[in-house]
């Protein structure tokens, strides 16, 4: 299977500046020839878990949604990306529900102790976010990695594997566009993570 | 005096350690002569916020669901009390989900500057925040904080006091933990006598 990328706009905004982030690293990976699949969360159901820990015993979640195939999805991609803008000092609630819907994973990985990836591909994939914020408080995403954290660990990316590009300050439609910086270091991000998976994964898997 | 406490469950899990924690918080705001209200938002139907920002032009939001309805309640409450379980490093999408829907009141106080909540106003209106979390980590609830602050902020509370209790898991629940549900139980008592005094003498009798 050729490299592949799964990024996920999880703005309920098309279009906004976070997912303008998002496509500045999907473009920079696309140029090397490596398929992205994008995703809005915002076109797709993804449900808040229910909390009700039918997980833990069946190893799969309860819910019927869009998740079903959603989660198979984050689990096969070389490399996952989860763009989300900053609401209320956190990420917006509709990325918060598809993280806590991982949660089947996290059963699966510390209840039942099962394989969440095919053991060669443990500790190798790549995760990333990518956020914005309209407030230019240097601590505004503070609130937010922690979550972005657990979400990739729960589906054995590590932590020294996850990449952050995170903009303050820009809070107009289109306000990225401008940022002085944002814009490169999407395209220099891109480009280290063909890299990286290249050296991890070969042209594939 | 009537003083209103409004508790607000965010836990999608019915009757579970948080929404439990709260009932305990209630019984005691209620002790102390509040009236109580217990709203649950799994039982609620509503979107999370679309960010069309079309509430920065209104101040109104244009999504009419359920929400409207517990807004107004939020507002016209003295006392609020919002729980939430730590579910991966944050409050559940549910909580989160009312929270980003506040917005039309932030447009409202910075965009549009038709709401202003007093000095006096955000002394006599107190929120509390509620929680747990099965992990045993010091640090679990510090992603909660800053969000619950913005909620607050939004909603002309002053935060008021934080009622916590980690590492669920261990205690095998609520119920085997030596002192919260006592803990929450005193608090909602306290915080109801103190919006009484501030009201009915103006002065606090906690510092």
């Amino acid at each position: 299977m050729a490299l592949h990328v799964l990024a996920i706009a999880g703005s309920p905004r098309r279009h906004g500046n976070s997912e303008t982030l998002l496509d500045r690293v999907v473009a920079s990976i696309q140029e090397e020839g490596v398929e992205v699949e994008k995703i809005a969360l915002t076109d797709v159901t993804v449900n808040p878990c229910k909390g009700c820990n039918a997980c833990e015993k069946l190893n799969k979640c309860v819910q019927r949604d869009d998740l079903d195939w959603l989660g198979q999805k984050l689990l096969d991609a070389d490399c996952v990306i989860l763009s989300s803008p900053i609401y209320c000092m956190g990420i917006c609630a509709q990325a918060k529900a598809l993280i806590d819907r991982a949660q089947v994973f996290r059963s699966r990985k510390y209840v039942l102790k099962l394989p969440v990836v095919p053991p060669e591909r443990k500790g190798k994939r790549l995760g990333v976010f990518i956020s914005t914020a309209g407030q230019k408080w240097d601590y505004v995403f503070d609130a937010a990695v922690p979550s972005v954290k657990c979400f990739y660990h729960v589906t054995e990316i590590r932590n020294a594997d996850i990449a952050y590009l995170m903009v303050n300050g820009v809070d107009l439609a289109g306000e990225i566009e401008e940022h002085p910086t944002a814009g490169a270091e999407a395209f220099a991000l891109g480009k280290d993570l063909v890299k990286k998976m290249r050296e991890r994964f070969g042209d594939g898997h | 005096m009537d003083i209103n406490a409004l508790g607000i469950s965010g836990s999608p899990h019915r009757h579970g350690n948080t929404e439990t924690l709260l009932d305990a918080f209630l019984a005691g705001a209620k002790g102390a002569g509040a009236d109580v209200e217990k709203v649950v938002l799994r039982d609620l139907h509503y979107s999370a916020c679309r960010g069309c920002n079309a509430c920065h032009k209104t101040g109104a939001c244009i999504v009419k669901d359920d929400l409207a309805g517990l807004f107004e309640k939020i507002l016209a409450a003295d006392v609020i009390a919002v729980a939430s379980p730590i579910y991966s490093m944050g409050i559940t999408a549910d909580l989160k989900g009312l929270i980003d829907r506040a917005q039309f009141l932030w447009a409202r106080k910075f965009v549009l500057k038709n709401l202003y909540f007093s000095t006096d106003h955000i002394k006599r209106h107190k929120g509390v925040f509620i929680s747990t979390a099965g992990q045993n980590w010091e640090n679990v609830f510090d992603s909660a904080y800053p969000m619950v602050t913005a909620f607050f902020n939004g909603t002309g509370f002053e935060y008021y006091d934080n009622i916590i209790a980690n590492n669920m898991d261990a205690y095998g629940g609520i119920r085997g933990h030596p002192t919260a549900l006592a803990e929450a139980e005193t608090k909602g008592k306290e915080v109801v006598l103190e919006v009484a005094s501030l009201l009915s003498t103006g002065t606090s009798g906690r510092r």
